[in-house]
C-alpha cells in the first residue's frame, strides 16, 4: 500500500512541478535556517565548554579559607586548615549520598626544577591516583603516580609538555626516566601530562606520603576531593553541600552563619546548572527554527488548499468509484508529508553543507584574548540525533500543514463527478 | 428485483423547498438494459444520484439487490458504490494524470487488491475493449470513444450488479456513439450485466429494453422496446 500511495504522490506532484518547487523552497529554507542555528549553538557550545574544560570535574572539593565572624571565642579573620581527621570523618560518615575516592593533596609550593643546564619554574604538590581523572589530565609519555608509589613514598615526579620542553628541548618526552632536581632533592620522572598553548597549568606532582615526608610532616591537608553517588537533582545536591558544610564548620568551630570560613566548590552543582544553561541556549534556537518553519509550513498549506480547490472534480470521481473519506484524507496528508520531508532533506542537507563551511572558515579562526586563544565555534556541526528530531519535526509539519486541506478534500461530495467540467 | 425503489421522495431546499421526486416507485430485474428518460429537470439527474448512492433520499426505501440502501455513513456508501455500482459518465471522468491501465486499476485500489492483481485484472479489461495496446496512453493522448472504453473497463472491473451510464454518448460523435451503444448492448446480451442509462436522446434511449419516462419528478410511461421501434430518427441528433 505504501508504494501504491507514493505512486499516486508521484503522479499528482510530477503534474504541478512549479508550484511543488515553490512550496518547496520554504520548507527548505525553514529547515537550512534551523540546521544552520543548531549548528552554530553546538560550535559556540562546544567552545565555552572547550575552553573551561580543566575547571569543572566532576567531584566536589573542600579546602580551609578565613572566617568572617568571631565565634566560640575565637576571633574573625582566622585561617582554618583541614586535616586527616576531616578525612576519616568525610570517609567514615553515613551522609545522604555515597562518598568515594576520597583524596586529598597538599598546598603547594613553588620549586626551580633543573635537569642538567636547564632549568623551569613548577608547582610542586602532592597528589594521591585519583588526581589524574579529577583534574582530566591526558599523559603523553609514561604513567601517573600509582598506589605503590604513594605507600612507598616514591620519589617520583610528573610534570607538564611545557616544562619538559624547557627542560629537554630536544625530546622532551624522553625526559620520562631521567632524574631532575629540585630544591636539591632527586626525582624520577615518571609521566609527562599534555598541555596546550592555552594551558595555564604548571603544576608537577609527586606522590602525597613524599611530599609530606619531605616538606610537610604536620597532618594537614590543604583540600579534601571525593566523589559523591546519591543525590540526583540540583536540589539534592544543595542539600548535601548544605549539610556537610556544616558538619565541617562545627568540627573547626566556625558559625554556622559564616560563609567564608571554609571554601566549598560541588562540581556536580556546576555541571547541572552548566547543563540547564545549555539546554535553555538549545531551546531558544529550536523555537527560533521552528518559528521560521512555520512560514515553510503555512506556505505548504496553502498551497494544498488552493491544490484541492482545484481538483476537487478528481475527488468526485474518485469517491463516486469507491474511495472512503479516509482514503482521500491520508492521500493529501501523505502529499503534504512528502512535499515537505523531502524538500525539508534537501534543505537539512544544504544546512549541514553550511555547517561545514563555518567550521572551515570561522571555525579555524583563534581569537587572541591575550592571555590565551580561543576559537569562536569548534565543531559547529549537528549530530544524527538533531537530524532525527528534525526528521520527526517535519513530519509533524507536513501533518499539520496538510490537515486542513486534506479536510477539505474528504467532504468533497461524490456528486461533483457528475458536474462536467 | 435488483432493482426496488418504493416511494421516494426527495425535495432540495435551497432557499425555497423544490420538491424533485415525487414518489418514484420502479422495479428493474437482473439482467435488464432500460433507459430512464426525460427532459433536462425532469429529476431524472437526481434519480440517477440516488440510485448511484452519491445522494440521499427523503423518504421511502431503496433496496439495492435486497440491501436497504438508507442513511449510510459516507464510508458505507463508498463502499457499496465500489462493490455494487459501475459509473460511465458523460464526461468519462478519466483521472488526467494516470494512464489508462491505472485509471482502470482505481476502483480495485480502493478495494486494496494487490498491485500485481489489479494490474493483470485491469489489463485483462482493457484487452476487452480492444485497447491493450493503449494501456500506458494518458487520456488526453486518446479519443473520445477510446476514452469511453477506458471508462467503461473500469467501471466493470469490480464486477458490480449494475451499471449507471449517465448520458454515454454524450460527449461523442454519432459514429462513436454508435459503437459505444453497441458495446453497452453486447456487454447486456453476451454477460448478462444490468445497465440503466440515463438520458434525455431518444435515439439512444431508443438501444435499450425498456424505456421509463420521467416527467416533473414522476414516473410516466414505462415503454417496453424489445424490436427497438421507439424512435425512427438517427441515434442521436
Amino acid at each position: 500500500m505504501i508504494t501504491d500511495i507514493l505512486q499516486e504522490i508521484g503522479s499528482t506532484l510530477r503534474n504541478n512541478k512549479l508550484r511543488t518547487a515553490l512550496t518547496g523552497f520554504a520548507v527548505s529554507w525553514g529547515i537550512f535556517l534551523l540546521i544552520c542555528l543548531l549548528g552554530a549553538g553546538n560550535g559556540l557550545m562546544n567552545s565555552f565548554m572547550g575552553n573551561i574544560e580543566g575547571f569543572i570535574s566532576m567531584s566536589v572539593s573542600v579546602e580551609g579559607w578565613y572566617t568572617s565572624e568571631p565565634y566560640a571565642g575565637y576571633q574573625a579573620n582566622r585561617h582554618i586548615e583541614l586535616d586527616e581527621g576531616d578525612v576519616a570523618y568525610t570517609q567514615g560518615r553515613d551522609w545522604t549520598g555515597v562518598i568515594y575516592n576520597v583524596t586529598r593533596s597538599t598546598t603547594g609550593r613553588s620549586e626551580t626544577l633543573a635537569y642538567g643546564s636547564h632549568t623551569v619554574d613548577g608547582y610542586m604538590m602532592g597528589a594521591t591516583p585519583e588526581y589524574q581523572d579529577k583534574e582530566k589530565l591526558k599523559l603523553t609519555a609514561g604513567r601517573f603516580i600509582n598506589r605503590s608509589d604513594v605507600k612507598e613514598r616514591r620519589k617520583i615526579i610528573v610534570i607538564s609538555l611545557a616544562q619538559a620542553k624547557e627542560l629537554m628541548p630536544s625530546a622532551p618526552e624522553e625526559i620520562v626516566g631521567r632524574w631532575i632536581n629540585a630544591s636539591s632533592v632527586a626525582f624520577l620522572v615518571v609521566g609527562v601530562y599534555q598541555t596546550d598553548e592555552r594551558d595555564w597549568r604548571r603544576s608537577v606532582l609527586i606522590p602525597f606520603s613524599t611530599y609530606k615526608g619531605i616538606y610537610d610532616s604536620s597532618d594537614k591537608v590543604d583540600a579534601i576531593n571525593f566523589e559523591l553517588s546519591g543525590p540526583s537533582n540540583l536540589k539534592e545536591y544543595k542539600e548535601f553541600n548544605e549539610a556537610y558544610g556544616s558538619a565541617i564548620k562545627r568540627r573547626h568551630d566556625i558559625a554556622p552563619t559564616d560563609e567564608r570560613g571554609i571554601w566549598l566548590h560541588n562540581g556536580y552543582v556546576e555541571n547541572i546548572q552548566m547543563n540547564q544553561a545549555k539546554n535553555i541556549l538549545r531551546i531558544a534556537l529550536w523555537i527560533l527554527g521552528i518559528l521560521t518553519l512555520i512560514s515553510g509550513i503555512v506556505g505548504v498549506s496553502n498551497i494544498m488548499l488552493i491544490s484541492v480547490k482545484e481538483r476537487t472534480h478528481e475527488f468526485g470521481i474518485r469517491k463516486a468509484i469507491g474511495a472512503k473519506p479516509k482514503n482521500i484524507l491520508s492521500l493529501i496528508i501523505a502529499e503534504s508529508v512528502t512535499i515537505t520531508a523531502s524538500f525539508g532533506y534537501v534543505g537539512m542537507l544544504l544546512g549541514m553543507i553550511a555547517c561545514q563551511v563555518m567550521d572551515k572558515t570561522v571555525g579555524a579562526k583563534e581569537v587572541d584574548l591575550g592571555f590565551q586563544q580561543i576559537r569562536m565555534l569548534v565543531n559547529p556541526t549537528v549530530g544524527l540525533d538533531v537530524a532525527l528530531e528534525a526528521t520527526l519535526l517535519l513530519i509533524v509539519a507536513g501533518t499539520i500543514a496538510g490537515l486542513a486541506p486534506a479536510l477539505k478534500a474528504a467532504r468533497v461530495r461524490p456528486i461533483e463527478a457528475l458536474r462536467a467540467e | 428485483m435488483l432493482i426496488e425503489l418504493k416511494d421516494i421522495n426527495k425535495t432540495y431546499d435551497n432557499g425555497q423547498p423544490l420538491h424533485v421526486l415525487k414518489g418514484i416507485n420502479l422495479s428493474i430485474d437482473k439482467g435488464e438494459f432500460v433507459s430512464i428518460m426525460g427532459a433536462s429537470g425532469s429529476g431524472k439527474s437526481t434519480l440517477l444520484n440516488i440510485l448511484g448512492i452519491l445522494d440521499n433520499y427523503d423518504t421511502g426505501e431503496y433496496y439495492l439487490d435486497g440491501t436497504l440502501i438508507k442513511d449510510l455513513s459516507e464510508t458505507q456508501a463508498a463502499q457499496y458504490r465500489n462493490h455494487m455500482i459501475g459509473f460511465i459518465f458523460q464526461s468519462f471522468n478519466l483521472i488526467g494524470f494516470k494512464t489508462a491501465v491505472e485509471n482502470v486499476e482505481l476502483p480495485l485500489y480502493y478495494q486494496g487488491v494487490p498491485r500485481k492483481k489489479r494490474h493483470d485484472l485491469a489489463m485483462e479489461y482493457l484487452d476487452k475493449m480492444g485497447l491493450a495496446p493503449w494501456a500506458k496512453h494518458f487520456p488526453n493522448e486518446m479519443s473520445g470513444g477510446q476514452r469511453q472504453r477506458v471508462a467503461i473497463a473500469r467501471a466493470l472491473i469490480t464486477n458490480p450488479r449494475i451499471i449507471l451510464a449517465d448520458e454515454p454518448t454524450g460527449a461523442l460523435d454519432s459514429k462513436t456513439s454508435v459503437e459505444v451503444m453497441q458495446l453497452l448492448k453486447q456487454l447486456n446480451k453476451e454477460d448478462g450485466i444490468t445497465i440503466i442509462v440515463v438520458t434525455h436522446e431518444g435515439g439512444v434511449a431508443n438501444e435499450t429494453d425498456k424505456i421509463i419516462h420521467i416527467k416533473d419528478g414522476i414516473i410516466g410511461e414505462i415503454e417496453e422496446n424489445r424490436q427497438h421501434t421507439a424512435w425512427t430518427g438517427p441515434l442521436v441528433k
